[in-house]
């Protein structure tokens, strides 16, 4: 119920993310339905309908970043002093973000079975009723425990990413990360640096409310040691810096690894197995599709050490207020800004590389589940970079706000901002042309 | 409108100011500060302190009342004239210190130099100078969450302090230390602005500070006072009395 309260106060713009996120549950549960409706009409094709499960893979894992992106910026589910001194701690907003999230995605599933079924003739009184029966199987009875199954997928294994995201330090240590990318370590020496893990207060709405803060005490005491970065109410410190990305070498190995692996696999792989994809996908043998997933997997890993350089570089050489201001956030930001924009540049690039190769290809025609999946994975990321980059913005308001104070005008922070999308721009357009050139050569030949 | 007392750098005439949800917060306060004096505005929490240094460094639009400052009116002054005047000639500390976490601890306190357009070279060397009068010195090249508070608090009035603000607000400066931290933020803060001219409005609720400063102002439920005298809290109220007589 508190989680439905939660819901039902946010703003526009926070409901506005949530309906995304029920969008992209849609459209990834109706191409999962539409799997099964290939599968019970083509019974004598496993390989071919087990294929198309498969392809449903990426717009399902861009429904989930968006999930978590979107619980990551929930305003209403954000740890805040009020609620955790009522006994509402982190612990317990993990799970009303799981709920709301699989709220959010049980809404879009739902919406996926009522137009596969209205689709299929099954529901009748509306328009385009049963257009598309005898693609979607309409013959045989649909398969109850099959259907539910895989539209339960998605609430399912998002919400379940969502608590595991969000979990309170310290209760389950498998992943290095944590909520708003705060590397763990437990290895800290007690005493000393104490007062670095200090509560700041947040500032409150008026000053009364700021004039009724509490004094920090020392966050760490003998046994329980906390988590640098994070104050003990599980609110994240403003001034703790996040790591710099450490990935950049790995994503660069990955991506050359890719680019190898599908050039090896092109000139090497006439003889082997082809594999012809659904729709108007270009057809090669298995291991450029290997290559190519290994590319983007690199460029999503190696683009938050490529922000962070692009920040270094832009505050590097005497910089100026403007200069130094857009340079430090950029790398501040960086593992934040970054992942999302690695994963949308793999996306565009992989576009720019099918578009030729599906042109080429007169005989077959873009379907319209291959346009719903192309639109599932480009929403879904683009629509988690723009909330990553509202994240990073909500995130600085305090810096921003101290800013302001000290007089610093308003149009200079326009153009430092101005100055990192920029920057951005300059490097990961060209990057993201190059790797897609360099992907759509093996099979242009 | 009455033109302002020539010496005073800063003056305020009937200021009432309430906060966007309506509570009141200033009803009618008048003052003028002179040219090189530490004031001190005093009063318990929720007396309208905060509103005040707003309302006079332009932060925020008084709803009613005059700010004159060096004979500008302030109160009449579009946002961005405000924003310069606040660049150009004050300066702000804040009661928890605000720094810009991801820049170290110089360029934090060279960064309202810079902001005025100093070059890069005279700011660094004008930070590294104050950082050192404030005893922060071996810390210039460390990022604020190195530091603990009372250092980081020491670091914001070094920053407020370097491009020799002509008056310098301080919102509480020592709201969050321990009282001998406290002291020492205080002395060194008044001492440096003495020894440069600047002229200081220093809000506090402890009755203490009023030592250090040059004058006093109480406030009072957004109303100035002479003293703030509240009247004697009733031993045990409403408590019943226990008495083996009874």
């Amino acid at each position: 119920m508190l989680a439905l309260r939660l819901t039902r106060g946010g703003r526009p713009a926070v409901q506005l993310r949530r309906l995304l996120v029920a969008a992209g549950s849609a459209g990834t549960g109706f191409l999962l339905l539409s799997a099964l409706g290939y599968a019970m009409s083509h019974p004598d094709s496993p390989a071919a309908s087990s294929l198309r499960l498969a392809w449903c893979v990426p717009p399902l894992a861009a429904t989930i970043h968006l999930a978590v992106a979107v619980a990551r910026t929930d305003p209403g589910t954000k740890p805040r002093p009020g609620l955790a001194a009522i006994g509402l701690g982190p612990a317990r907003l993990m799970l009303v973000s799981a709920t709301t999230t699989a709220l959010s995605c049980t809404l879009g599933s739902m919406l996926a079975l009522l137009v596969f079924l209205h689709l299929r003739g099954d529901l009748t009184g509306m328009p385009f009723d049963g257009a598309a029966a005898q693609f979607l199987a309409a013959d045989s009875p649909l398969p109850l425990p099959a259907a539910l199954t895989l539209l339960a997928l998605t609430p399912g294994v998002a919400s379940g990413v969502v608590a595991v995201t969000l979990r309170p330090k310290g209760i389950g240590t498998s992943g290095p990360y944590g909520r708003f990318g705060v590397r763990s370590s437990q290895a800290r020496p007690a005493g000393g640096r104490a007062a670095v893990a200090a509560p700041v207060p947040q500032r409150g709405g008026t000053p009364q409310a700021r004039a009724a803060e509490p004094i920090p005490a020392p966050a760490e005491t003998d046994g329980t040691p906390s988590t640098p970065g994070h104050t003990t109410d599980g609110m994240p410190d403003p001034l703790t810096p996040r790591p710099a990305p450490r990935a950049l070498p790995w994503g660069i190995t990955l991506l050359t690894a890719g680019l190898a692996v599908e050039t090896y696999a092109s000139r090497a792989g006439a003889a082997h197995t082809t594999l012809t994809l659904p729709s108007a996908l270009p057809t090669g043998p298995a291991g450029v599709l290997l290559g190519w997933i290994l590319t983007a997997l690199g460029l999503a890993l190696a683009a938050p050490g490529l922000v962070h350089l692009c920040g270094r570089l832009l505050q590097s050489v005497r910089p100026g207020p403007l200069r130094l201001l857009a340079g430090r956030g950029l790398m501040a930001e960086a593992t934040r800004i970054g992942r999302p924009l690695g994963v949308v540049c793999a996306v565009a690039s992989a576009a720019y590389a099918m578009a030729p190769l599906s042109a080429d290809r007169a005989s077959a025609t873009v379907g319209p589940l291959s346009t719903l999946a192309a639109i599932v994975i480009t929403g879904c990321t683009v629509a988690t970079l723009v909330i990553s980059a509202v994240e990073a913005r909500q995130a600085r308001a305090d810096t921003t706000a101290a800013l302001l104070r000290l007089g610093a005008p308003t149009s200079m922070l326009r153009r430092a901002a101005a100055l990192r999308v920029g920057a951005l721009l300059a490097v990961f357009g060209p990057l993201t042309l190059i790797v897609a050139e360099l992907a759509a050569l093996p099979l242009a030949n | 409108m009455v033109a302002p007392p020539d010496n005073d750098v800063l003056w305020a005439r009937a200021l009432h100011f309430s906060y966007d949800d309506g509570s009141p917060a200033l009803s009618g306060v008048s003052l003028g500060v002179q040219e090189g004096e530490v004031l001190a505005v005093i009063g318990p929490r929720g007396s309208g302190k905060t509103a005040l240094l707003r309302c006079l460094s332009g932060l925020s639009k008084a709803r009613r009342g005059e700010v004159w400052f060096n004979s500008v009116p302030v109160h009449t002054m579009g946002p961005v004239a405000r924003e310069r005047l606040r660049r150009d000639r004050f300066a702000w500390v804040d009661p928890t210190p605000a720094l810009v976490p991801e820049l170290n601890v110089w360029e934090n306190t060279a960064l309202p130099l810079m902001l005025r357009g100093t070059s890069r070279r005279r700011a660094r060397t004008a930070a590294l100078e104050w950082l050192e009068r404030l005893d922060v010195g071996e810390a210039a090249r460390k990022r604020p969450h190195q530091l603990v508070q009372a250092e980081r608090q020491r670091v914001c009035i070094a920053r407020a302090l370097a491009p020799s603000p002509m008056v310098l607000f301080a919102d509480e400066p020592t709201a969050p230390l321990h009282r001998s931290d406290r002291t020492q933020v205080l002395r060194t803060l008044t001492t440096a602005a003495r020894s440069h001219g600047v002229t200081v409005v220093l809000a506090s609720h402890d009755a203490d500070t009023a030592v250090l400063a040059d004058r006093t102002v109480a406030l009072l439920d957004g109303r100035r006072v002479n003293t703030v005298h509240l009247p004697p809290v009733p031993e045990a109220e409403g408590r019943a009395a226990c008495s083996l007589s009874a």
